[in-house]
C-alpha cells in the first residue's frame, strides 16, 4: 500500500496531533512511513502543515500532485495547500459554506459552527476531522479501532472525551 | 525493538545507546528535541549521566569537549548557526583531538524555515577538518550517532552528524537496540600538558601535521569502509548519481515515480572523500550528477569535467531539495526527457487565499510591549534593533528594523547611536538571548558610554525552540537585574500588564532617564510566555475580546500595527476577532483602537 496524506491547519489546532495519531497506526500494523512538520517560526496562528507517507517511501516529503488526501482544519489553509492533491483525490476540509468549488472529491464540514453552538469543544477540531476522513475516504489506511488504540496511547486520559468525538464525527458526517 | 519516532529522539536513543557520559547544547530549530529527549529517557530510566542546556553553544561545546579529553564519551548538540557560536571552540579542538569519543551534532535548515542562513555544516566539517556524516532518515540518524561515536574514538577526532530539518523533524518506525545496557565510566582526564595545552607555534604546528595525517587515514577509512563496498557491484554506464542525506530519498523516489533507473551510490561520510578511489571507481560512466544539501560539499572534492552538480548549473544552487528539483536536474543532464509529473494545474478559487505570515501567538506579552515602544518612541525619530527569539516576530508590527545574529541587538544599538546621533536607538531582546550572547556587548557599551535603550523582555523560558528554561528560572539569584546593576548602572524594571495604559506610562519615564542618561538605559520588562503553563495561568486574566461593529471603521490600526492573529476583516468589512483564537488576554481593550471598538465577550471563560 502506498498512500499519502497532507494534515494542514494553523499552529494550536492540533495538527501535529493527528501527524503522530497516523504515525501510531502505521507503527503498531508494522506498516512503514515516514512523515514531516513544516511549521517554521510561529508558534500559535501561523500555518502549519504536515506530510504522511504510509507505506515503502524514501523521503518524508509530499511533493505536487502526489497525494491521496487532504485532511484541512480550516478553509484557507486547505486551498493553500491544495496543489499537493492528484487527480481523483479527496479533500476533506472543515469550512462554511463559502468554500469554493475543487475539482477533487469534497467532504466538507463546518466544525467551527458545531463549536460555537456548543455540539464539540473547539479543541477537538482535529479528531473531529479525522473523524470525517475516516467515515467517507474509502480508501482511507487504517480502521476506526486501529485509529482509537492510537489515540488512546498519545493520551489516555483525554482518551474517552476523543472517542466521544470520532465517533459523533463517523456518525454525523 | 521498534518504535515510532521523530529523528531528534532517535538521535537522543543513539546517544543513550553509544553510552555517551555527557550532553551539553543550546536550543535551537531543529534540533532541540534531541537534548530534551536524552533528558526524559535519563529521567525514565533513572541513568547517571549529565545532560544539560548550557547558556549558549561554545559554552555547551565545551563543557562536553572537556568530558571527551578526559576520556568519557561525550556529545554536544546545536542548530546550524549555533555552530558559527561554537566554531572558535571547534576550529582548534579539531588539532588537539579527543580521547572519549566527542559527537558533535549541528542540525541544518535548508529551506531557511527557521534560520537566518541555509550555511552547510558539512563545508564547516571540511573548513575544521573533521569527519562528517550526513543521515538520510531518522533510522540513520540512530545508526549514525553510534558509528560517529566509534570513528571518533577510533581516530581521536570530534565527528560531527548533520541532520537536516527533514532528518530531525521527520517521522519513521525505528529499529533500535532491544535493551539499554548504559554504563557509568570512571575515565578521569590524564594530564598531558603537550597535548591539551600546545601553544604556538611548534605545539600547534606539530598538530596540524597529525591533523593531516589523521584526515586521510579517515578518508582511507571512509573508501574501505562505506564507499568500497558500494562501488563494487556497478558495471558503470551513462549515469551515476552520487547521494548524500536526504538526497538520497528524494532521488531514489523521483526514479523511481518516472520509471527510470539508475546506478546510485549513497555518501554515508561527505568529507574527508578518497577523491582518488572515486575517480578511479567512476571512469566507467558517462556523467556523474552529485545531488547533496545544501553546498556543493562533495561536488567540490571531486570535481572533474564528469562531474555535473550545483557549480554546473544542473542542480538547484539554493534551497531544500524536492522531487521536482530532482527531476529538473535529471532533465538537466539528459537524462529524463518527458513532461514534469509534479506540476499542479492552478486553481482559480475567484478570490486570493490569504497569507497566514508568522505572527506572535494570541495573548503573547511582546505584542503590548512593542506596541508601547511604538506609541512612546515614534518611529520617525527611532531605530529598532531586536534580536533573536519570538520577538523577532514583532516584525510584523513594524516593531523592528534590524536582526542580524545572537545577541546582536546590543552591540548594534551601539553603532546605530554612533552613526545616527539624531535618532533614540530602542533595542530588544530576550532573555534567554541577552544571556548567550547579550552581555558581553552591553558591558562594551557601558564601557563606551554609548546613549541607547535596551528593553530586555524577560519571559523566563526560551520560548521560540519550545519553552526551555533560562538560568534565571530554576536558579532565582542570577538576576538580569542584579546583572546589569552589577555592570554599574541603574536597571528599570517593569511588570508587564494587559492594561495598556501602564505599559505606556511605564516607557514614558524610560524616555525620561534615556534623555537624562549618558550610558545605555537598561530596561527589563517582566513577562511570561502564553504557552508556558501552568506559570502563563498566574497571568493571563482571562478576559476575551469581541467586537462592536457599529464603532469600527476598519482603520486597519489593530491588523497593521497591533497585529493579533485573531483579528481579522469579516464579510460586512468590520473586523471580527475568532473566538477559538482569542487568548483571553485583554491587551486589546483599552488604547488600541481609535473608535474603541474591543470590548469584553462576556462567555464562560476557557
Amino acid at each position: 500500500m502506498k498512500y499519502q496524506i497532507v494534515i494542514a491547519g494553523f499552529g494550536g489546532q492540533g495538527v501535529v496531533f493527528l501527524v503522530k495519531v497516523l504515525a501510531i497506526c502505521a507503527g503498531n500494523n508494522n506498516i512503514a512511513f515516514l512523515g514531516t512538520e513544516n511549521h517554521g517560526m510561529s508558534q500559535r496562528g501561523g500555518a502549519v502543515s504536515c506530510d504522511i507517507k504510509i507505506g515503502d517511501f524514501k523521503n518524508p516529503v509530499i511533493d505536487k500532485n502526489q497525494a491521496d488526501m487532504i485532511i484541512a482544519l480550516d478553509k484557507n489553509e486547505s486551498l493553500r495547500n491544495i496543489q499537493y492533491l492528484k487527480k481523483d483525490a479527496m479533500m476533506v476540509v472543515n469550512a462554511d459554506e463559502s468554500y469554493p468549488e475543487i475539482p477533487f472529491q469534497l467532504s466538507r464540514v463546518d466544525v467551527n459552527k458545531k463549536a460555537l453552538n456548543g455540539e464539540i469543544p473547539i479543541q477537538g477540531l482535529n479528531v473531529y476531522m479525522l473523524g470525517v476522513a475516516l467515515k467517507n475516504e474509502k480508501r482511507f489506511p487504517f480502521s476506526i479501532n486501529e485509529v482509537k488504540e492510537a489515540i488512546k496511547k498519545i493520551n489516555p486520559k483525554l482518551s474517552e472525551q476523543n472517542f466521544k468525538i470520532l465517533d459523533k464525527a463517523i456518525k454525523e458526517s | 525493538m521498534k518504535q515510532t519516532l521523530m529523528g531528534n529522539e532517535a538521535i537522543a536513543w543513539g546517544i543513550v545507546h553509544s553510552n555517551i557520559q555527557m550532553v551539553s547544547g543550546y536550543p535551537g530549530t531543529p534540533s532541540s528535541e534531541i537534548l530534551k529527549t536524552v533528558q526524559k529517557i535519563k529521567d525514565d530510566l533513572n541513568l547517571d549521566l549529565y545532560a544539560q542546556w548550557a547558556t549558549n553553544e561554545k559554552v555547551g561545546f565545551e563543557v562536553a569537549y572537556a568530558g571527551a579529553i578526559s576520556g568519557q564519551r561525550s556529545c554536544a548538540t546545536m542548530k546550524q548557526v549555533g555552530l558559527n557560536v561554537a566554531s572558535d571552540a571547534l576550529m582548534s579542538a579539531s588539532y588537539i583531538g579527543n580521547k572519549g569519543a566527542m559527537v558533535l551534532i549541528s542540525a541544518d535548515d535548508p529551506g531557511f524555515h527557521s534560520s537566518q542562513t541555509e550555511q552547510d555544516s558539512r563545508v564547516f566539517a571540511k573548513f575544521a577538518r573533521i569527519p562528517v556524516l550526513d543521515p538520510s532518515t531518522p533510522q540513520d540518524a540512530y545508526d549514525f550517532v553510534k558509528l560517529a561515536a566509534d570513528i571518533s574514538e577510533l581516530f581521536e577526532t570530534i565527528v560531527m552528524l548533520r541532520p537536516v530539518m527533514r532528518v530531525s523533524h521527520a517521522r519513521e518506525i525505528i529499529q533500535m537496540d532491544d535493551n539499554t545496557d548504559f554504563k557509568k565510566t570512571e575515565n578521569r582526564f590524564e594530564r598531558d600538558v603537550k597535548r591539551w595545552a600546545a601553544v604556538p607555534r611548534t605545539g600547534r604546528l606539530a598538530q596540524g601535521y597529525e591533523q593531516l595525517q589523521r584526515i586521510e587515514k579517515i578518508a582511507s577509512y571512509n573508501w574501505e569502509k562505506f564507499l568500497k563496498p558500494e562501488f563494487k557491484n556497478l558495471q558503470g554506464g551513462k549515469l551515476l548519481i552520487l547521494t548524500s542525506g536526504t538526497a538520497d530519498g528524494f532521488v531514489r523516489e523521483t526514479l523511481d515515480d518516472l520509471g527510470l533507473s539508475a546506478d546510485i551510490v549513497k555518501v554515508i561520510m561527505p568529507y574527508p572523500l578518497p577523491t582518488k578511489e572515486i575517480k578511479n571507481s567512476i571512469k566507467n560512466y558517462d556523467k556523474v550528477l552529485v545531488m547533496e544539501e545544501t553546498y556543493p560539499c562533495i561536488e567540490e572534492q571531486i570535481a572533474s569535467h564528469k562531474i555535473y552538480g550545483k557549480n554546473t548549473n544542473t542542480v538547484h544552487k539554493i534551497d531544500e531539495v524536492t522531487k521536482e528539483r530532482v527531476l529538473k536536474a535529471l532533465q538537466n543532464i539528459g537524462f529524463y526527457k518527458d513532461k514534469n509529473i509534479y506540476e499542479a494545474p492552478k486553481i482559480d478559487f475567484g478570490f486570493e487565499v490569504p497569507a497566514r505570515p508568522p505572527a506572535l501567538c494570541p495573548g503573547c506579552p511582546h505584542r503590548d510591549i512593542y506596541y508601547s515602544i511604538m506609541k512612546v518612541f515614534k518611529k520617525k525619530k527611532s531605530i529598532y534593533p531586536s534580536d533573536i527569539g519570538c520577538y523577532t516576530l514583532g516584525l510584523a508590527q513594524g516593531a523592528i528594523d534590524s536582526i542580524l545574529c545572537m545577541g546582536a541587538s546590543v552591540s548594534m544599538a551601539s553603532g546605530f547611536s554612533i552613526a545616527n546621533p539624531d535618532k533614540t536607538v530602542v533595542a530588544s531582546i530576550g532573555d534567554g538571548t541577552f544571556f548567550h550572547s547579550g552581555i558581553p556587548p552591553l558591558l562594551n557599551a557601558i564601557y563606551q558610554n554609548h546613549k541607547f535603550i535596551l528593553v530586555i523582555l524577560d519571559n523566563s523560558t526560551i520560548a521560540m525552540t519550545g519553552r526551555q528554561a533560562t538560568p534565571e528560572r530554576f536558579h532565582q539569584a542570577i538576576d538580569i537585574k542584579k546583572i546589569v546593576e552589577g555592570m554599574g548602572i541603574e536597571c528599570l524594571e517593569h511588570q508587564y500588564s494587559y492594561q495598556m495604559d501602564q505599559n505606556i506610562e511605564f516607557f514614558k519615564k524610560v524616555k525620561k532617564k534615556y534623555e537624562q542618561n549618558k550610558t545605555p538605559t537598561v530596561v527589563v520588562v517582566r513577562q511570561f510566555c502564553i504557552l508556558d503553563n501552568p506559570r502563563a495561568k498566574e497571568f493571563v486574566p482571562n478576559i476575551f475580546a469581541k467586537v462592536d461593529e457599529e464603532k469600527c471603521v476598519a482603520c486597519d490600526q489593530c491588523t497593521t500595527v497591533y497585529k493579533c492573529p485573531p483579528m481579522h476583516y469579516n464579510e460586512n468589512g468590520k473586523i471580527e476577532i475568532d473566538p477559538f483564537l482569542c487568548a483571553g488576554c485583554a491587551g486589546c481593550l483599552e488604547v488600541i483602537c481609535p473608535t474603541d471598538a474591543f470590548e469584553i465577550d462576556k462567555r464562560d471563560a476557557k
